[in-house]
């Protein structure tokens, strides 16, 4: 980098303003995520350096392109102040490209613009698009959990759950610890989403802040979580969503389920003895099933893991490897499964998300579906009576 | 919309009174079945009585097999060859009649005579207790008149938008097979299909009645019209001939172009034991009867 101290002549803007003032702008903002490559040009092949990735400033997350950069690693979580940084507008979207009349330098965490929470658009959870931060958020905490994940070398905890206030309903994964407590309500300041495989995700971190606040205007979680079966048809045309409820019956099932083997190491499905990623391993024997549920209006892929798999099949893994050391054909195992499933009908709760082979529930419960026969008797009889 | 079609819930009875075909162009080579009442159907999900499963034609090991399924309303024909071999097992999987669930796609066999008759080509069966198919019976009633509404309200308003429809709690596939069925089936007796339900609506409330007989215009998988030329073909050719379309259907399905590539059906044949004069012959019947054509030299289709 370039000597830190640069005299900053242009007004510095929050990253929320890049696009809106001028062509030429100072800002000051830390890398969320950077990439170097290389161009090749076209007319002499000669090899031509660029970072990309995106830098935020808690008001607005923009992409930006650096070329010529210093040869040393520019790492994710710098901040850096830049001083003649270009606009350019891409898509529809402010994008900052720094050329060698940019001056760039190191910033620090006090350098950053200092958000008023106050001044911050309050906002619903139904409104939240990927890439939005800078609002404040009133929600009810439905559900969270506390789980170790290992990133890199390093073990942390994530905290991970749902929010919800009285138009929608969404995930949550925070790397602090805020002591969020199910069934409290909070005020959410600086937080991000992100979208991955169509699941919206609301980030929290050290810059994030949650104050508790009073919730009588909140729904009370189990008018989410507790909430009745939708058609599959409806999920499926919003696109999914998170504390879905759907019922139908399972009218297949897809493979690989029953006994299913996982590398120790990323818990990957181990296929002839290779992870994906870990190359050779020694596979950890698994029971899962991947149900096709139906209602009629349309069909979900229900991934069940072990625990519901068990309870479906009547069967313990242990139980799924002593069948297997008396069977000459393992594919058996599935089709007994399949026996065991088809037909039946369930109700499944979860986060469910579309993509291109449908839709697709991750489910939090999976559990016999209860109709009383005398009152869908009575009620079809009215409806007979009424139309005839 | 997903790659998956839902699965219809219907009746014996709106099967029994389904005629019309619809074939996908070269691009959507997915077949449909469309009723007069508003059901547009590639798979369904059935539920009733299921009878125990006989052998369609005499090879041995038979590998082609039928069991009737009968609800209060009718009956329909469900099959399984060695291509579905978990629903094969289960198909034959009782000699005495038993309450069951019923997955698998239509399949409209046209005969010779014009006539048509409907059958299930089973993709999993399951024994169920009485109380799940009755349950079963319910949510099938429950969307066939939810179905029955919706026409009434396109054919009351017919330039209601789909949005309209859509907020009425209507998935948008019961709109398109609303649509379509008004306008292929004008003369449908709606009222009295939907007095007919009233048999189901009784054995959902666990009120015993006699069953009926094979009902008029009942399923028949056979052709009855033998050319005079030709002597009726037996039960061994007609499994055959089944078996040899249910291959260019797969086959058609899985295909890029939507056409069934004549080699890789003689091949699956071959694999299964069916020399390719015997194959030869049965492809030829099925040109001549008007099942199938050959458009393209080497590559099939449905005609």
């Amino acid at each position: 980098m370039s000597d830190g101290a640069v005299p900053p002549e242009l007004p510095e803007v929050p990253l929320r303003e890049v696009g809106a003032r001028s062509p030429v702008v100072h800002i000051v903002g830390r890398i969320v995520s950077v990439r170097r490559r290389e161009i090749v040009r076209s007319t002499d092949g000669s090899r031509r350096p660029l970072l990309s990735g995106l830098l935020s400033d808690g008001t607005a997350t923009v992409r930006f392109t650096w070329w010529d950069p210093p040869r040393e690693e520019i790492e994710r979580g710098t901040i850096l102040r830049a001083v003649g940084a270009e606009v350019r507008e891409f898509r529809g979207r402010s994008e900052l490209v720094f050329t060698w009349k940019t001056r760039i330098g190191p910033a620090g965490p006090a350098e950053l613009p200092r958000i008023d929470p106050e001044s911050l658009p309050l906002r619903t959870v139904r409104e939240l698009a990927d890439g939005d931060e800078g609002f404040r958020l009133d929600v009810r905490v439905l559900t969270v959990q506390a789980k170790p994940v290992s990133v890199g070398e390093e073990r942390r905890v994530v905290h991970e759950g749902l929010f919800a206030d009285g138009a929608g309903v969404i995930a949550f994964s925070s790397w602090n610890d805020f002591g969020l407590a199910a069934g409290e309500s909070v005020r959410i300041v600086g937080g991000y989403v992100r979208s991955f495989r169509g699941r919206r995700q609301l980030v929290l971190d050290d810059r994030s802040h949650v104050a508790r606040i009073d919730g009588s205007a909140l729904p009370e979680p189990a008018r989410w979580l507790r909430r009745p079966p939708r058609p599959i048809a409806d999920v499926e045309a919003e696109g999914g969503g998170e504390a879905t409820a759907i019922e139908g019956l399972v009218v297949g099932l897809l493979p690989p389920s029953g006994l299913v083997y996982r590398c120790p190491e990323c818990r990957r499905a181990v296929v002839g003895g290779l992870c994906r990623v870990h190359g050779t391993v020694t596979g950890i024997a698994d029971l899962r099933a991947r149900l096709v549920l139906d209602d009629g209006t349309g069909a979900a892929t229900v991934s069940a893991g072990r625990a519901a798999t068990e309870q479906l099949w009547g069967l313990t893994l242990a139980d799924v490897r002593d069948r297997l050391k008396e069977l000459a054909d393992p594919s058996v195992l599935e089709e007994q499964l399949a026996e065991t499933v088809v037909g039946r009908r369930l109700v499944v709760r979860g986060s469910a998300s579309r993509d291109d082979f449908g839709l697709t529930v991750a489910p939090e419960s999976i559990e016999p579906a209860e109709v009383d026969l005398d009152t869908a008797a009575a009620e079809l009889a009215a409806r007979l009576n009424r139309g005839s | 919309m997903g790659l998956r079609e839902p699965a219809w819930r219907v009746t014996t009875r709106e099967l029994e009174l389904s005629t019309v075909e619809e074939r996908g162009g070269a691009s959507r080579v997915a077949a449909y079945l469309l009723s007069p009442f508003g059901a547009r159907m590639n798979r369904v999900v059935l539920a009733g009585t299921l009878g125990p499963a006989e052998p369609i034609g005499r090879d041995e090991p038979a590998s082609f097999w039928r069991a009737r399924l009968a609800d209060s309303l009718g009956q329909v024909s469900v099959t399984a060859g060695s291509f579905q071999p978990r629903a094969m097992v289960q198909l034959r999987a009782s000699s005495a009649d038993r309450p069951a669930i019923v997955v698998g796609k239509v399949h409209l066999y046209v005969g010779r005579d014009g006539g048509g008759s409907v059958s299930i080509r089973a993709e999993a069966v399951r024994s169920v207790a009485e109380s799940e198919e009755r349950a079963a019976i319910a949510e099938t009633l429950r969307q066939t008149l939810d179905r029955l509404d919706l026409l009434e309200r396109i054919e009351h308003e017919p330039s209601v938008a789909d949005a309209a429809l859509r907020l009425g709690g209507y998935p948008a596939a019961w709109i398109t097979a609303a649509r379509e069925a008004l306008r292929r089936y004008p003369e449908a007796d709606r009222h009295g299909f939907r007095a007919s339900l009233r048999a189901g609506v009784d054995h959902v409330a666990g009120i015993r009645l006699a069953r009926p007989g094979p009902p008029e215009g009942s399923v028949r998988i056979t052709v009855d019209a033998p050319l005079p030329s030709r002597p009726e073909p037996s039960s061994t050719e007609r499994a055959a001939e089944a078996e040899f379309l249910g291959l260019v259907d797969e086959a058609a399905e899985s295909s890029e172009d939507g056409y069934a590539d004549v080699r890789e059906i003689l091949r699956r044949l071959a694999s299964k034991g069916v020399g390719p004069e015997q194959a030869e012959a049965v492809l030829g019947r099925l040109e001549e009867g008007g099942l199938l054509e050959e458009p393209i030299v080497g590559k099939l289709r449905r005609a």
